[in-house]
């Protein structure tokens, strides 16, 4: 066996450090113990078993993220030494803020007392310990953690997960079951396989905007960050995330979440390759409630991404967004996010008396940890409270997340090659007393303006802007930011679309036409300028070319009752009465209760010559 | 290996250690070999030293539970098949508990093609004088370390992986195994403690 002897020989020169480390490790040890007075032997049953059960074990058990159990003795003593180093290093249990005045929810942060009670547990041996100290095991509900969901969704086709790259971000859209508007109390994600699965979080899309970004129907299809446009002001306003260990948080009373018909939910999900190919399939388990939503949270946006424009090698690069809250809220969660560059994350609250309150303070940011943060009482800020946001990102080449090497200028974006500079908060808004506004449109009203501030080419910003002033009825306000956002996007069908809209409820009909045939050149298939064309010309007389547009719009949505009742008076002024009548019966079987049809399918059967619109 | 360990801090200045340890080897070849031994997998002792025949001998140390070492399994395997000819490649499984039924299913699951070994005795692990998974060790023609530590700089820490590897030890240690240049430097894994098996 000489080549066996020869290597041993390699291994004796070799072990001279490594093992006088472990003697003079051993010997420090036996001299503290020497001189101080003995004190009690940490045991796994007494002093390592609760701080177990309680921070590791959620995960660290089967068919969780841990990818191995820590449940008992022999469990958590296999893994000794790696759980002094990754307890240590505080990358175990996953919590990235610093303790701070305002507290958490489910904290899951250890303190320096419980990290060097493990590592004397570790240096002393690893001792069980008497069994009669042992606390009870915890306990886990199988399955589903809210108890078994009113309607389970299950991703259509699963996507595979190749066995090695970077991270990837898919997303799953996925139909809903319900043929009429409920309320949900809660939505679960099942991310599908929790090892290689980051986090997820579901996006609410009531106008199927996603499914446009789908190669195929019902494909799904990559990306980080979605953007999911709505046509009214309905403000998705719940977090619903999971991450590793999460138990879902049904909505406080009051504040169930509405789900419609034809809405479709958006899985986005950060996946971790895991060595070899996966399967994920995830689904979505729904809990209504009978109790339709009485309080009206919303989620305030803070950002800065048109500030994020780092240059390589930056070590400390600043981003700082501040908002002054209009009305009283209360601060339900926070959720900040930043991609891999994010370095120190900190948000604070300055209130009208001159007081601060630190709201969330992360000085060691890390993508794959992020998380929302509920406070454990909710927040009162009042009215003039200024909030801000303050992230310093790290472009250097020691930041062991920077995805380019050699660094390389990072600008704010969507992919997860750019930055972000987010920080979201969900609030309770509370109407001044004596006040009629919905609170919500005044918060977002002022972010708008807020926005506009920021970023006066801010296209969004102005459209929300002039769709809210729209809304509560200052319309001269509205008609200037929609021409505002026109100017910014002149081939924006929306934008034209609501830019002549909003002239014709102010009666300028001249000047709206030209924008809704605008609108219908960049988006042919936009029922709403197909059916406000139709409108404009109908109050100019001009019912053959109203008749085509109201077509047009019933071909995109056969189910609009305005459109079918539109479209029956239309007819009746060409004299095509019994073609009218055909629409005006067909307006009230979409909708039994529309006055104008009813109105003139009694006008058009007593008295045919006059029909209103 | 305790009674190395007590030789080893008695001696006082590097001329002593390398005697006693060269003494230590004399003494008794056989009967470490005897006591610990790597297996293959149908349980039978094997020495891959003996089996290289004068090629290289890199050894890839691994655990069917570790999320790292698990993450490099595309990546083992691509250098494996790549060097198949040159150098004589195992994985090792330094688990004391983990089965042989338990390492062929990690095998299939893994995708992996290479001849595995387990080592619950350590015997490679001490050899190879590496402390996580997955680390790697590459000794040369004539059986020397010429490296052990990392297999590239993927993960800075736990939890603190890039994008990609900017450093490649492993295959740089390979070549240089091959070539006769001189090997990276020794650098420590990131990963899941060997001795925490203990």
């Amino acid at each position: 066996m000489t080549s066996s002897g020869r290597t041993v020989v390699a291994c004796l020169l070799g072990l001279g450090s490594a093992a006088a480390a472990a003697y003079a490790s051993h010997r420090g040890t036996a001299a503290r113990q020497a001189v101080t007075p003995p004190i009690q032997q940490a045991t796994f049953n007494r002093d390592i078993a609760p701080i177990v059960f309680r921070y590791c074990a959620p995960c660290h058990r089967p068919g969780e993220a841990g990818p191995f159990p820590l449940l008992t003795y022999t469990d958590v003593k296999a893994r000794a030494r790696q759980i002094v180093t990754v307890t240590s290093k505080r990358f175990m249990p996953p919590w990235l803020p610093e303790p701070q005045e305002l507290r958490f929810a489910d904290e899951l942060r250890l303190s320096e007392e419980q990290i060097a009670l493990i590592q004397k547990w570790v240096e002393e041996g690893a001792v069980e310990g008497d069994s009669a100290n042992l606390p009870a095991a915890p306990q886990f509900v199988a399955g589903w953690q809210l108890g078994r969901p009113d309607e389970i969704v299950e991703a259509e086709r699963p996507y595979t997960l190749p066995a090695s790259g970077s991270d990837m971000y898919w997303n799953f859209i996925f139909r809903t079951p319900v043929d009429r508007t409920r309320w949900l109390k809660a939505i679960e994600i099942r991310p599908g396989d929790k090892r290689v699965v980051h986090h997820a979080n579901v996006l609410v899309d009531r106008n199927q905007a996603a499914r446009r970004m789908e190669a195929e129907p019902r494909a799904g299809f990559p990306g980080m960050e979605l953007k999911i446009e709505s046509e009214t002001f309905d403000p998705d306003s719940h977090f619903l995330f999971w991450k590793p260990g999460t138990v879902p948080r049904p909505a406080p009373e009051g504040m169930s979440l509405r789900l419609d018909k034809d809405t479709d939910l958006v899985l986005n999900i950060h996946l971790q390759p895991s060595g070899k190919l996966e399967q994920i399939r995830p689904s979505l388990g729904l809990y209504f409630t009978e109790k339709p939503a009485t309080q009206f949270p919303l989620l305030l946006q803070l950002e800065n991404d048109k500030q994020l424009n780092i240059p390589p090698g930056d070590k400390r690069f600043l981003v700082t967004d501040e908002f002054t809250l209009p009305v009283d809220v209360d601060l339900l969660a926070i959720y900040p996010h930043a991609h891999y560059l994010g370095k120190d994350l900190q948000a604070l609250a300055i209130l009208p008396d001159g007081s601060s309150k630190t709201l969330i303070h992360i000085p060691e940011w890390n993508l794959n940890w992020q998380a929302i943060y509920y406070y454990a009482d909710r927040v009162t800020l009042p009215r003039g409270t200024a909030i801000s946001m303050r992230y310093i990102y790290d472009n250097s080449s020691g930041n062991p997340a920077n995805p380019n090497d050699p660094p390389r200028q990072v600008v704010g974006g969507n992919r997860s090659r750019d930055e972000m500079a987010h920080l979201w908060l969900q609030v309770l808004p509370h109407a001044p007393p004596g006040s009629t506004l919905d609170p919500r449109m005044v918060l977002q009203e002022a972010m708008a303006r807020h926005n506009i501030e920021k970023n006066p080419a801010d296209f969004e910003a102005r459209y929300n802007l002039a769709a809210m002033l729209q809304g509560r009825g200052a319309q001269d306000e509205a008609i200037l930011n929609f021409e505002f956002a026109v100017r910014l996007r002149p081939q924006n069908g929306t934008a034209n679309n609501a830019l002549g809209a909003s002239l014709l409820a102010a009666g300028r009909i001249d000047e709206a036409l030209p924008y809704l045939y605008a609108a219908l050149r960049a988006e042919p298939d936009n029922f709403d300028a197909h059916y406000n064309l139709a409108n404009a010309l109908v109050s100019q007389d001009k019912f053959l070319e109203a008749i085509e547009h109201y077509r047009a719009a019933i071909r995109l949505h056969p189910d609009d009752a305005n459109a079918e009742a539109n479209l029956g008076g239309a007819l009746a002024e060409t004299g095509s009465l019994s073609e009218a009548k055909m629409h005006f019966q067909r307006a009230l079987q979409i909708d039994p209760n529309h006055k104008l049809a009813r109105e003139n399918l009694e006008q058009i059967s007593s008295n045919p010559k006059n029909v209103q619109h | 290996m305790r009674r190395r360990r007590l030789i080893l801090e008695q001696v006082s200045s590097i001329f002593i250690f390398l005697s006693a340890a060269a003494v230590l080897v004399l003494a008794m070849p056989s009967l470490l070999a005897a006591q610990k031994t790597a297996l293959r997998l149908d349980g039978t002792p094997v020495d891959p030293f003996l089996e290289a025949a004068g090629k290289p001998v890199v050894l890839i140390f691994v655990r069917t539970d570790c999320p790292i070492s698990n993450r490099y399994a595309p990546m083992i395997q691509r250098i494996g098949s790549e060097y198949s000819a040159k150098v004589n490649l195992w994985l090792v499984y330094p688990s004391r508990k983990t089965t042989a039924e338990q390492i062929r299913q990690h095998e299939r699951e893994y995708s992996y093609k290479l001849p595995a070994l387990r080592d619950p005795q350590h015997a490679l692990v001490t050899l190879a004088q590496v402390q996580v998974t997955p680390e790697a060790a590459v000794f040369d023609g004539k059986h020397r370390l010429l490296y052990h530590g990392r297999i590239d700089d993927l993960y800075r820490d736990f939890g603190r992986a890039r994008p990609t590897a900017t450093t490649h030890e492993l295959e740089d240690a390979v070549q240089a195994a091959l070539s006769g240049k001189t090997p990276p430097p020794n650098t420590t894994g990131v990963g899941c403690f060997i001795t925490d098996d203990e």
